[in-house]
């Protein structure tokens, strides 16, 4: 890894050190929960799954609310937490579903419309756009042309997040 | 009247050829000479039949409101017959100004087929279906299905933009320019600049009007460049198709959509070869997908990691900010983690913002150190386990030998466990620091 091949990690407020100083705050947390030591294969699993989370939590808290697509990721996690504290508690389970699925609703009444814009220009495209939209988070209820602007910001930010990972994991496997 | 109409159609002439030359040089010049021009224009068209200034106006209040009837008109069956013609002749009284109009705009090949046809729509409409008429004259002038609809739409399409328009004159001159091809051409580029901040596009030759008899103003048309303004988008119209709103707007569409899809070619690599849209958006699809593959595999070997080392970002920092230090790191790793706890008990801000002082102060002209110090400081608002790390970092920072590491660090380390909560041992110690 060369010394300063990386000057915007030096900008404070560049995407990558945005992203770099969450996430690293966030592994801190996960490894502080449970002792590392355990290596079970479920014990793992669920270390995996919490830091992809974290991962893409502090990737959509980098940029904030600017783009539809962390919006969108930043409610789906919302959403899941409290669907899962929810599910534990047991009290707001049904608030809590009723309210996804009002908003699933929502965003596929969205897709509807819009889907009706697209469909009238883009006669050929709408298969591979559909999906591209799965991919892209909150892509359902976007346009073509829209979704091709988001497509290339969540390009750029998933450069990001590998390239910090795997420094990460580069660093800390030494 | 009858008589008079070739002398008319004569001298009209000479105008079109000069008017037809006069938006080769308004091609340069900005919308407001432009509308000076035509204000001239229509000037000259009043003193000529100053009679029928009344009728200019009505022609102009009848435009405006032409749009519906516009509409009509294009559903009214295109094709007319000549016969017509002689019957509307006579009835040219009522409708000079009409057909004066299409005299003015001009007509190079064959001026009197068009000009019978204008009278022929417009004998028996009143003012306010004049402007209609013009326009569908125009239209099947053309003797094409498709053009005229795009020369109604345009006509439609221009209404509207007129609309907007404050100047009712820019709309009565550019319709009643309407009824000939080349007047239609006249009037598009004219029409364009005008509409230009009204409309966005970029405009390019089209084959279109070459199928019709072209003049070397369609020629001269198809040169012209889009219109700049800072505030609007511009379109420009392409040669030959339509320029009614909606068409106008599926092409923005169409081309930020290319627009687009271009940029993603960049950012995508292994796009060059690929051409389409259908394969680009598969490929990208693939790459995305890909991405999130690699995100996935690295947070599974993250997991996987053990970290024997804190998560601390100086760590990280000072591996890419220091490349000689590597050795050190370990060591740095384990003080760091070793620390943490009793640092936990301090007071951490006091000696951050201390430390911070001194090391502004210092001026180790470690460009680095400002970022690297501001991006902690947004990290020790919140929690106080990265402040250790700053700490240490901070410390990294001005110690250049790693040799000077250890030593230092574990001078700090020691402060740290004695002198809780003491802030002049620490600037001590960086003081030393430099000084070894």
């Amino acid at each position: 890894m060369s010394p300063m091949n990386n000057p915007q990690d030096l900008n404070p407020s560049s995407l990558k050190s945005r992203f770099t100083t969450r996430f690293l705050r966030a592994l801190t947390k996960i490894n502080g929960q449970k002792p590392i030591s355990s290596s079970s294969p479920r014990e793992m699993f669920q270390r995996y799954r919490r830091i992809k989370v974290a991962a893409d939590k502090s990737m959509a808290w980098s940029v904030r609310s600017r783009r539809t697509w962390s919006r969108a990721m930043l409610w789906k996690l919302r959403s899941r937490y409290s669907c899962r504290q929810a599910s534990s508690s047991r009290r707001s389970s049904v608030r809590t579903s009723t309210i996804i699925k009002s908003r699933q609703a929502k965003t596929s009444h969205e897709k509807e419309n819009k889907n009706t814009t697209t469909g009238q220009d883009e006669v050929g495209f709408v298969v591979q756009a559909d999906k591209l939209r799965k991919l892209v988070p909150g892509g359902e209820a976007m346009d073509l042309c829209n979704l091709l602007g988001e497509t290339a910001h969540y390009i750029k930010c998933l450069t990001t997040q590998v390239q910090v990972m795997r420094k990460i994991a580069h660093f800390y496997s030494l | 009247m009858n008589n008079a109409f070739p002398e008319i159609l004569q001298c009209s002439d000479m105008t079109v050829l000069e008017r037809q030359k006069a938006p080769l040089q308004r091609q340069q010049e900005q919308l407001q000479q432009q509308e000076k021009q035509q204000q001239s224009y229509f000037s000259e068209l009043r003193g000529v039949f100053s009679n029928q200034t009344s009728h200019v106006q009505g022609l102009q209040g009848g435009l405006l409101s032409g749009d519906s009837l516009l509409c009509d008109m294009v559903m009214t069956p295109q094709a007319k017959p000549d016969p017509g013609l002689e019957t509307a002749r006579s009835e040219l009284g009522n409708i000079d100004i009409a057909g004066m109009g299409f005299g003015q705009c001009g007509y190079v090949n064959g001026p009197s087929f068009d000009m019978n046809y204008a009278i022929y729509r417009t004998s028996s409409c009143p003012p306010a279906v004049v402007a209609a008429a013009v326009a569908t004259e125009g239209v099947e002038a053309k003797g094409k299905e498709s053009v005229e609809s795009e020369k109604l739409g345009s006509a439609i399409g221009r209404e509207s933009f007129k609309k907007r328009k404050a100047d009712k004159l820019h709309c009565s001159k550019v319709v009643a320019e309407d009824d000939s091809k080349r007047i239609k051409a006249c009037a598009e580029e004219r029409e364009s600049k005008i509409t230009g901040p009204n409309t966005n596009k970029s405009s390019s030759s089209n084959n279109n009007n070459k199928k019709q008899t072209s003049t070397e103003t369609s020629k001269e048309n198809s040169k012209f460049s889009k219109v700049q303004k800072p505030d609007y988008i511009h379109v420009r119209a392409r040669r030959g198709q339509a320029t009614d709103r909606h068409s106008l707007a599926e092409r923005v569409r169409r081309e930020k959509i290319s627009e687009r899809m271009k940029y993603l070619q960049d950012l995508v690599p292994g796009c060059n070869k690929i051409t389409g849209k259908a394969g680009m958006l598969d490929e990208i699809t693939s790459y995305v997908q890909s991405l999130q593959q690699q995100v996935e595999l690295l947070s599974m070997k993250l997991a996987a990691v053990n970290p024997k080392l804190d998560f601390n970002i100086d760590n990280l920092f000072a591996k890419q900010l220091f490349a000689s230090c590597t050795t050190t790191f370990p060591t740095v790793g384990m003080l760091s983690e070793m620390a943490n706890p009793p640092y936990l008990q301090f007071n951490p801000v006091q000696q951050v913002v201390s430390c911070r002082e001194v090391e502004m102060g210092m001026g180790m002209g470690m460009e680095i150190n400002s970022p690297d110090m501001a991006l902690q400081r947004t990290i020790n608002a919140p929690l106080s386990i990265p402040d250790a790390s700053f700490l240490d970092s901070s410390c990294l920072a001005q110690f250049q030998s790693s040799a000077a590491w250890d030593v230092e660090l574990q001078n700090l380390y020691n402060v740290g466990f004695d002198q809780e909560g003491s802030t002049t041992p620490f600037p001590s110690q960086p003081f030393t620091g430099t000084k070894s």
